[in-house]
């Protein structure tokens, strides 16, 4: 790779930007056998690039995906047209865990559902764009890419006087446009469960980049249908718009789950009655689903009326019986998905599995058919990446980061994860991969 | 076409002061087109500023929150209503269809489904009836066994227990059968205290059933809540800090 070469400067400064990162603190959180544990999270100084002319198609085809998919949402919680006109079965909304019945009739500040949606993609060897994932309930990991870029510019400058990368530092800015774009009247907050949350640096970095009060539930309390901070002197202030990243059925005791400790008694009555708006919307798990994903394309040609710009990766859904038949007949080099799970959990590749492994997966999968997606495993393009002295190519994905306030826009950057193990094909940071820095160039 | 007045309190104490109290009410009778509210009114003690709002299941909703120290809530409602069985609610929603946390079934109750399901045959009238007769004859109503928190699951095997678990029962047997089901939280000349029964849907309209008392919902029956199972439906729900260890709450209905 030619390319490799321009980078020299940063990538000679590898030890030092990570000695940095160490030194700020960028690390997140894993739960293993219920024992909290922070880890770095291994930061690759060589940047996966991305030219103008791939970046446009990519922002084209985000934005008309999560367009879609704001309208789907305003869809299932309001008339339903999309099930009744028979595109999506019935039964994929409502057994689905992320639908929360709660949300029937809300509409929330200008309709927008998802203000903040990660969309995780692939690039093939054809260097064709594909969409593994839609993450839109709170997705995290924007704050790496920021801070590398900010540690990388102090340990190498002359990277940016060599290559035009666009800047990417406008993200704080574009978050609190969204934020204010949602925002019912009064101060901005970021909720966090603690300090023994998995994303507590984030929301730490965010707060203070978006001018917002970083919050925990206790300091928070509903009174007369508007959520308040309790400030220090005994007063009260009003917050207009509460990003957070705690799941729905924690987020208000009174209406989900009511052993909650976490939540906000009476947050939804508040944000029912437009009170508060809440980043993201409480109910939108019925779009991420694995088994929703499927149906992406079609829902943006019901909605939009224009033919998906980004492929999603070829699935099957077991549920149909041709499907089924292809699934039981090509199991062996397929890729499941239990649609239940995020993080990298209930991902089994097929070619890994022992003949009666094998065997017993497909009597789960039809004992379950709804519970699984079967996809074809792409062969991804693999990037260079930096182990002890030596480049060598792994498996990396990036999650793009789309943010929807007034118009919906794509942030020039994003977050490359990349798998340390040459075998394996999962990226997430939980499963102890690392991060790229992500370089969309200006020309 | 019945003329009733109705009367709920409740008087929740504790045995320490508490603070910091949000309370979410489901007490204030929905205006439906079998139930016309004539009057209501709805008091709550100590003094505490409240907002309504009616949530996704058409419930009116009462919030409050209660900063400084207290030590008893107490709240009653007290109205009139024309209650009139000939008309239909149509208030349809598809997740009335699927199973919901209360009503799930385990191994045991579906096997007992499958068990019945021969027989379930006619209008969707006539299986409704049928799953509630089947139900009358395994499950004795008996106090004590179950709570609130008691799922359909639960109470089948136990094969005792009142009316909230009646209702989770038939509402997992009608829902495996393919027919939408809701739980619904109300008022009862038979009874003295909160009722419980269930709501099926024809394909049309709603009708009642009162598998508690394996009979009709007539026009005796007032309607204070309604959802997927009590969980929706709970008269009060509350939030509060403070040492105390101890809650007791008193209850009183009358319908007449």
């Amino acid at each position: 790779m030619t390319q490799t070469k321009q980078f020299t400067k940063a990538v000679g400064n590898a030890n030092e930007i990570n000695e940095l990162l160490r030194r700020y603190g960028v690390k997140f959180g894993i739960y293993k056998n219920g024992v909290f544990n922070e880890q770095f999270f291994p930061f690759d100084p060589i940047p996966r690039v991305i030219s103008a002319e791939d970046f446009q198609g990519i922002e084209k085809g985000l934005v008309q995906r999560v367009n879609a998919l704001n309208e789907f949402l305003f869809d299932i919680y309001h008339e339903k047209n999309i099930v009744r006109d028979g595109v999506i079965p019935e039964d994929f909304i409502y057994i689905s865990k992320g639908y929360l019945a709660e949300c029937e009739g809300i509409t929330p500040k200008n309709k927008v559902y998802s203000h903040i949606s990660g969309i995780d993609l692939v690039q093939a060897k054809d260097g064709e764009w594909y969409i593994l994932e839609d993450n839109l309930r709170i997705p995290s990991g924007a704050s790496y890419p920021l801070i590398a870029r900010e540690l990388t510019r102090i340990a190498a400058p002359q990277a940016f006087e060599e290559n035009a990368v666009v800047d990417n530092r406008g993200y704080a800015e574009l978050l609190k446009e969204t934020m204010e774009n949602a925002n019912c009247g009064g101060i901005r907050a970021i909720l966090t469960p603690g300090r023994y949350n998995a994303a507590y640096f984030e929301h730490s970095y965010l707060a203070e980049h978006t001018d917002s009060v970083l919050v925990q539930n206790d300091e928070l309390f509903v009174e007369d249908n508007i959520l308040y901070h309790r400030t220090y002197s005994g007063g009260k202030t009003r917050i207009g718009v509460l990003y957070r990243r705690i799941a729905d059925e924690y987020l208000d005791p009174l209406t989900f789950y009511p052993e909650s400790l976490i939540g906000i008694p009476n947050l939804m009555e508040a944000y029912r009655s437009g009170n508060v708006g809440i980043i993201n919307a409480p109910g939108n798990g019925v779009a991420d689903d694995k088994g929703i994903y499927y149906f992406v394309p079609k829902m943006i040609k019901y909605y939009l009326g224009e033919e998906p710009i980004l492929k999603n990766a070829p699935t099957y859904l077991p549920f149909y019986e041709e499907d089924m038949k292809y699934v039981m007949e090509h199991l062996d080099t397929l890729v499941i998905k239990d649609v239940a799970e995020a993080g990298g959990y209930g991902v089994v590749f097929g070619s890994d599995l022992t003949k009666e492994k094998l065997e017993e997966f497909r009597r789960t999968i039809i004992a379950e058919p709804r519970r699984f997606i079967a996809q074809e495993v792409i062969d991804f393009l693999d990037l260079p990446i930096l182990d002890n002295g030596e480049t060598v190519m792994r498996k990396a994905d990036l999650r793009a980061f789309v943010l929807s306030g007034e118009t919906t826009r794509v942030w020039a950057s994003g977050l490359t994860r990349f798998s340390r193990n040459p075998d394996s094909f999962v990226v997430n940071s939980s499963q102890g991969g690392g991060f790229k820095d992500t370089w969309v160039l200006s020309r | 076409m019945k003329h009733v007045n109705f009367y709920y309190s409740t008087k929740l104490t504790f045995d320490d002061y508490v603070h910091g109290h949000s309370f979410a009410l489901r007490i204030i009778p929905p205006e439906t087109e079998t139930q016309h509210i004539l009057s209501c009114s709805l008091n709550i003690s100590p003094y505490v500023s409240t907002q309504q709002t009616a949530d996704a299941f058409g419930n009116n909703v009462t919030t409050g929150y209660l900063k400084g120290d207290h030590r008893f809530l107490d709240f009653e409602i007290k109205g009139s209503a024309e209650v009139d069985h000939t008309k239909h609610r149509t208030d349809y929603m598809p997740c009335y269809l699927y199973q919901s946390q209360y009503t799930k079934p385990d191994d045991e109750l579906k096997t007992f489904y499958d068990s019945i399901r021969g027989k379930c045959t006619g209008t969707v009238q006539d299986r409704a009836a049928y799953l509630c007769d089947c139900l009358s004859d395994v499950i004795e109503y008996e106090k004590g066994f179950t709570s609130t928190t008691t799922t359909a699951a639960q109470a089948f095997e136990l094969k005792k227990g009142v009316c909230q678990d009646f209702s989770h029962i038939l509402i997992s047997l009608l829902r495996l059968d393919g027919i939408a089901a809701r739980y619904i939280a109300g008022l009862a000349f038979c009874d003295g205290e909160t009722h419980s029964w269930v709501e099926f849907w024809t394909g049309d309209h709603w009708e009642g059933i009162d598998p508690a008392n394996n009979c009709p919902v007539s026009d005796d029956y007032l309607v204070i809540s309604q959802g997927r199972d009590f969980r929706d439906c709970a008269i009060d729900r509350g939030v509060m800090f403070g040492k105390y260890t101890k809650q007791l709450q008193l209850v009183r209905s009358v319908l007449t």
